[in-house]
């Protein structure tokens, strides 16, 4: 208590208050000197310490990638579509210096665990790289490991705590990886992306890359003249979505077949699938819309690279025949179409006013041209025939007798009336042009063989477009795969609509011309083809191969259903089918058949005709088609002479002196041996033989032209239809 | 004779009711605005680290609400009672550091600097504190002995003790620099010279230059001069962006970025993990760049104004004890917030120091709640002169 008392008397001086005084001034001296210290900094180094947080913040760079836009089929089934997926990125130094390196091994598990992620390999890297910050660990991990692994690092307790606090240095780019719904259906169709999905190959993918594509984002920031930060987002466009005019359900009926000839087909003649190639296309005559397009052999879309036999070859050796794979065979491939040929020259000489329609012709077997006897495939002759009866019985010396009345001229303007020798302008890469020759060029020889769809070359597109326009009232349409384009959210950005090109024919004369196709069907060469309950009409064909070694052929048909109002068109040809021999278009006619049957119905298209008897038998007998024809009679026999192939007695040297076999092809489609064909100098066979190929396919227009002028005539010699 | 009597029941109740309601303002501002900024410069990390953004806002109220509770007590308690406990409370922040030797240290970040005592507990906050009380006290038994040479050397050897306790056990050099800046500001106050200190001063700054000048110069050997890096970071920390310079640059960067009025309240860009202990010791960056120049200015003033009024309470306190607590008080204050600036604007070392009442730290706050208590406590026995 005495301290206590003692204490409270003495007092804070005066001398202390004023050494108070002067300490506060020292305080605020120093408070002030602080101050100004605030305002230097700010002034001398203000600009460039805004830019340094602007810097690190790396505003300026980030990029949103858009997503590419979907392709669908016309009824909106999804072909083809981008799916998030990501890459993980280590930021070994953010793992190393967080919490004083505790952050290392509970990172490494948790990658480890979610991602299968070998953690020695992830700790010799951030040991051997401490201050890396920007390592790509995996590529393309699901959108769920992704996840996993966010909600292990962003666990919470009850409380509402963090629990994984030491998974650190980790972050993920977004991505997209394209993915194909049906595999290999209609690879050839739709294309695909490599890498990182920017760049379509082939197909829809490429053509339409544009539109599929979108526009990435971008998060970036600015300094505005305040030196303040603006942060701006700017969204990505994602891609849009291409609506196709491809029916998916068409497309797999069409593989189904492609697919079934093949397995039926595999290793009989030779080592292999059951064709070179095999290319259907399915369309609406009436707009130019394809539903369908399919070629064998058809490749994997996810997995482009893996052909079988790829493995092993030669970088370049590799790549050709990866690129042979990935070409669509119904738009890139030029080849001689043979018969189907012959309803454009009729067509073209009805128009042209050079036939008048209700003449005849007589047939005995071969035609002189040029000194030059191009024999028909009846070597004795069809007889008088009708223009129907001509085409039915696919002759060729009425064709010939028809084309040399037509004239060079006609003959030409014709052809370019088709557009036979012009790109159809489909919206696919890759379409070749075909090859004709021009009109100075042409010989008599030239046009003899052109009347019946030897010595010029065409693609399938080409083929289906043209022929739409005969049987359709004359109106050419440009054939198209897409639709409409549709934007991410659904509106429509653009609709394609069957652009009407010209007028071909008149519709009497496509009347005309439906009335000769659907006779063919019914009773002519095209006989296998017909559907049972449906009105048909269309032509077969078997051509040479070029290379005329008597060997190769391509056999195919041309078809529509029904016969007077045609709504789908088919077209099919089978590139060096692996049967022996190889010229039996009935295997071409059979899997049109086999493939309307099922189409026609699904196309809510109904049988307009009584089914006979006679389809009857053989639709009850299943697979007995064959013979069932065989046993209906002569005609069948004479003039289709597919029941003839069977027994082999048709191949090499016999046809000739068969004239009901009609040659070395059970398709009797008119064509003459220039093996057997005395009459032909063998020279140009020769050259033929040697050169044909070369000329039709590399060679221009005019070197052909030439040679032919020049007499060499080697693609006439060759010329087999 | 009413009038009389009216004017004495007056004159008393003023005396009664003197209170430095001023303080008590800046106090309760600051403590608001240190609540507001450290939920600003700490959400963000505490959302992506801990996954609750309030995180350390919470503990800080807490700790907040704890230590008002705190000073009211201790301002209604008649501050003389303390002097009785001033050795023991000495000697008990002497035994606490020692403690932080026994398993009931806490170590983190590398240095053992608090005691779990059911709250966690930094033995350096109990010092300050015990050295205001203690010194005062030392001061007041000296009575006129305090002037002489003597008296100061002892005052300085009683001192040593726990400055080099806190300074080697603790590994807490910006602790031991308080304390032993509280101990001679007192000194300084309580002792009528000023030559000896200006020397003591002017001998301080010169070893402090040279020392500099000596590293600068390459005559400390490049082996011996990593003991000094921090002095080497500071001279030129852009030369260590990756390291020892890291800290500070991203400091200057936010301070330099504000700008007069700043980036708005929550605009700062820093704290999104690229400045290291944002809402502790670098929260006055973080004030500086959301808040700017203006801001920064305004708070530095409020401090002041905090200072001033202490003076005005220790020059009018009704003995020497109480005044020199409250000059005790104002030191550490002082100390602290003038060093705390300066390492955040990179104009001494760095060196861990908070910023009172604003940084994040809950022994801090509630310390210095203690001891605007006593403040507080010896402004309301200021006698009111009338006459």
């Amino acid at each position: 208590m005495k301290k206590r008392t003692r204490t409270s008397e003495l007092r804070f001086t005066r001398k202390m208050q004023k050494k108070l005084a002067v300490l506060f001034i020292f305080i605020m001296l120093a408070l002030i000197a602080l101050g100004g210290r605030l305002v230097q900094i700010y002034k001398n180094d203000g600009e460039e310490y805004s830019k340094q947080v602007l810097a690190h913040q790396k505003y300026d760079s980030r990029t949103i990638v858009a997503k590419r836009g979907d392709i669908v089929d016309r009824k909106g089934t999804v072909l083809a579509t981008s799916e998030e997926v990501y890459n993980v990125i280590l930021d070994a130094k953010v793992m190393t210096t967080s919490s004083k390196g505790e952050c290392v091994e509970p990172t490494i598990q948790a990658l480890a665990s979610c991602f299968g992620a070998k953690e020695s390999e992830i700790r010799e890297f951030v040991t051997k790289n401490p201050t890396s910050q920007y390592y790509v660990l995996m590529k393309r991990v699901p959108y769920e490991q992704m996840q996993a692994f966010q909600d292990m690092a962003d666990k919470v307790d009850e409380k509402g705590n963090k629990i994984n606090t030491k998974i650190k240095g980790v972050w993920f780019e977004k991505e997209y990886t394209r993915k194909y719904n049906y595999g290999s259906l209609a690879s050839d169709l739709l294309g695909f992306t490599l890498g990182t999905g920017v760049q379509g190959m082939f197909g829809i993918e490429e053509y339409y890359n544009e539109y599929l594509t979108g526009t990435n984002g971008r998060e970036y920031g600015y300094l505005n003249s305040d030196a303040d930060l603006e942060r701006t987002v700017k969204e990505p466009t994602n891609g849009n979505t291409v609506v196709s005019t491809i029916d998916i359900n068409a497309q797999q009926i069409v593989e189904k077949h492609i697919q079934k000839f093949n397995e039926a087909h595999k290793n009989e003649a030779r080592e292999g699938d059951g064709a070179e190639n095999i290319g259907v296309i399915i369309a609406n005559p009436n707009n130019g819309e394809i539903l369908a397009m399919a070629s064998s052999p058809t490749f994997d879309l996810s997995d482009p690279k893996k052909i079988e036999g790829v493995e092993g070859l030669a970088e370049d050796a590799a790549m050709e025949l990866l690129n042979q794979r990935w070409k669509n065979f119904c738009i890139s491939e030029n080849y001689e179409p043979g018969s189907t040929a012959k309803p454009f020259t009729v067509a073209a000489g009805i128009e042209s006013g050079k036939m008048a329609g209700n003449e005849s012709y007589y047939c005995d077997g071969y035609q002189s041209i040029g000194g030059y006897n191009i024999k028909c495939v009846n070597r004795s002759g069809h007889g008088t025939e009708t223009i129907a009866q001509a085409i039915s019985n696919s002759c060729n010396d009425a064709l010939m007798q028809m084309a040399s009345k037509i004239g060079v001229a006609e003959f030409c303007k014709y052809q370019s009336i088709f557009n036979i020798g012009y790109k159809t302008g489909v919206d696919l890469p890759g379409e070749e042009t075909g090859l004709i020759y021009s009109e100075e060029k042409m010989g008599p020889t030239d046009l003899a063989c052109n009347s019946f769809g030897q010595n010029f070359n065409v693609n399938m597109v080409q083929m289906v477009a043209g022929f739409s326009s005969l049987i359709n009232g004359g109106y050419y349409y440009q054939p198209h795969v897409v639709k409409k384009i549709n934007s991410a959210n659904g509106g429509t950005v653009e609709t394609m609509d069957g652009k009407l090109v010209r007028q071909t024919i008149s519709a009497a004369t496509s009347e005309k011309m439906r009335s000769y196709l659907f006779e063919t069907v019914q009773n002519g060469t095209g006989r296998s083809a017909k559907v049972p309950g449906y009105s048909m009409g269309g032509k077969t064909g078997t051509a040479e191969r070029v290379g005329r070694d008597k060997k190769n052929y391509l056999i195919s048909f041309i078809g529509y259903a029904p016969a007077d109002k045609p709504q789908v068109v088919v077209y099919v040809v089978i590139d060096r089918p692996n049967i022996e021999p190889q010229s039996q278009s009935k295997y071409a006619t059979t899997l049109a058949k086999d493939i309307m049957t099922e189409v026609l119905p699904y196309l809510n298209i109904f049988p307009d005709q009584e089914i006979t008897a006679e389809e009857q038998a053989a639709m009850n007998a299943e697979n007995g088609e064959t013979e069932n024809t065989n046993g209906n009679g002569e005609v069948a026999n004479e003039e289709n002479g597919e029941s003839n192939s069977e027994n082999g007695e048709s191949n090499g040297e016999t046809g000739e002196s068969n004239g009901e076999n009609a040659g070395n092809s059970g398709e009797q489609d008119p064509y003459y041996d220039p093996e057997t064909g005395d009459n032909l100098d063998p020279d140009f066979s020769t050259m033929g033989d040697n050169a044909a190929g070369e000329t039709q396919e590399e060679n221009t227009q005019n070197s052909t032209a030439e040679n032919s002028e020049s007499g060499s005539r080697e693609d006439t010699t060759a010329n087999n239809n | 004779m009413e009038e009389r009597a009216r004017q004495r029941a007056e004159r008393r109740n003023k005396r009664e009711s003197y209170f430095d309601y001023s303080l008590l303002f800046i106090i309760i501002f600051l403590l608001c605005f240190g609540l507001v900024m450290i939920y600003s410069a700490s959400s963000y990390e505490a959302q992506t680290e801990i996954g609750n953004a309030f995180y350390y806002v919470k503990k800080q109220l807490l700790a907040t609400i704890m230590g008002l509770v705190a000073m009211f007590f201790v301002t209604k308690l008649d501050y003389h009672i303390w002097y009785r406990f001033s050795v023991f409370a000495y000697v008990l922040s002497g035994i606490l550091i020692v403690l932080v030797l026994t398993p009931l240290g806490i170590e983190a970040n590398g240095a053992r600097r608090w005691l779990n005592l059911g709250l966690s507990l930094q033995p350096a906050e109990v010092a300050k504190l015990g050295s205001i009380l203690f010194f005062s006290f030392m001061v007041c038994r000296m009575g006129k002995k305090v002037h002489k040479i003597q008296a100061t050397i002892l005052l300085l050897a009683l001192a040593s003790p726990i400055v080099l306790m806190i300074l080697l056990i603790t590994k807490n050099l910006s602790s031991a620099i308080i304390v032993l800046g509280i101990v001679c500001l007192m000194i300084f106050v309580a002792t009528p010279y000023y030559k000896r200190y200006f020397v003591l001063v002017a001998i301080a700054v010169i070893a402090a230059v040279g020392l500099v000048y000596l590293l600068v110069s390459g005559i400390i050997p490049e082996e011996a001069s990593f003991r000094f890096g921090r002095i080497i970071a500071w001279l030129h920390p852009e030369d260590y962006p990756d390291t020892t310079g890291f800290q500070t640059l991203q400091a200057l960067y936010a301070i330099g970025s504000g700008g007069v009025l700043g980036k708005g309240l929550g605009a700062s860009m820093q704290k999104l993990g690229f400045l290291p202990e944002a809402q502790n010791d670098m929260i006055f960056s973080i004030i500086c760049e959301e808040l700017g120049l203006f801001g920064a200015v305004a708070v530095i003033l409020l401090f002041l104004l905090m200072i001033w009024r202490f003076m005005v309470v220790a020059n009018n306190a009704p003995d020497l004890y109480g005044a020199l607590i409250v000059v005790g008080v104002m030191a550490h204050i002082a100390i602290q917030v003038v060093l705390n600036i300066a390492v955040v604007t990179n104009s001494i070392p760095n060196t861990g120091i908070s910023l009172p009442f604003i940084s994040y730290g809950g022994s801090s706050v509630m310390f210095l709640l203690i001891e605007m208590g006593m403040v507080l406590s010896v402004s309301r026995r200021i006698k009111l002169d009338h006459t």
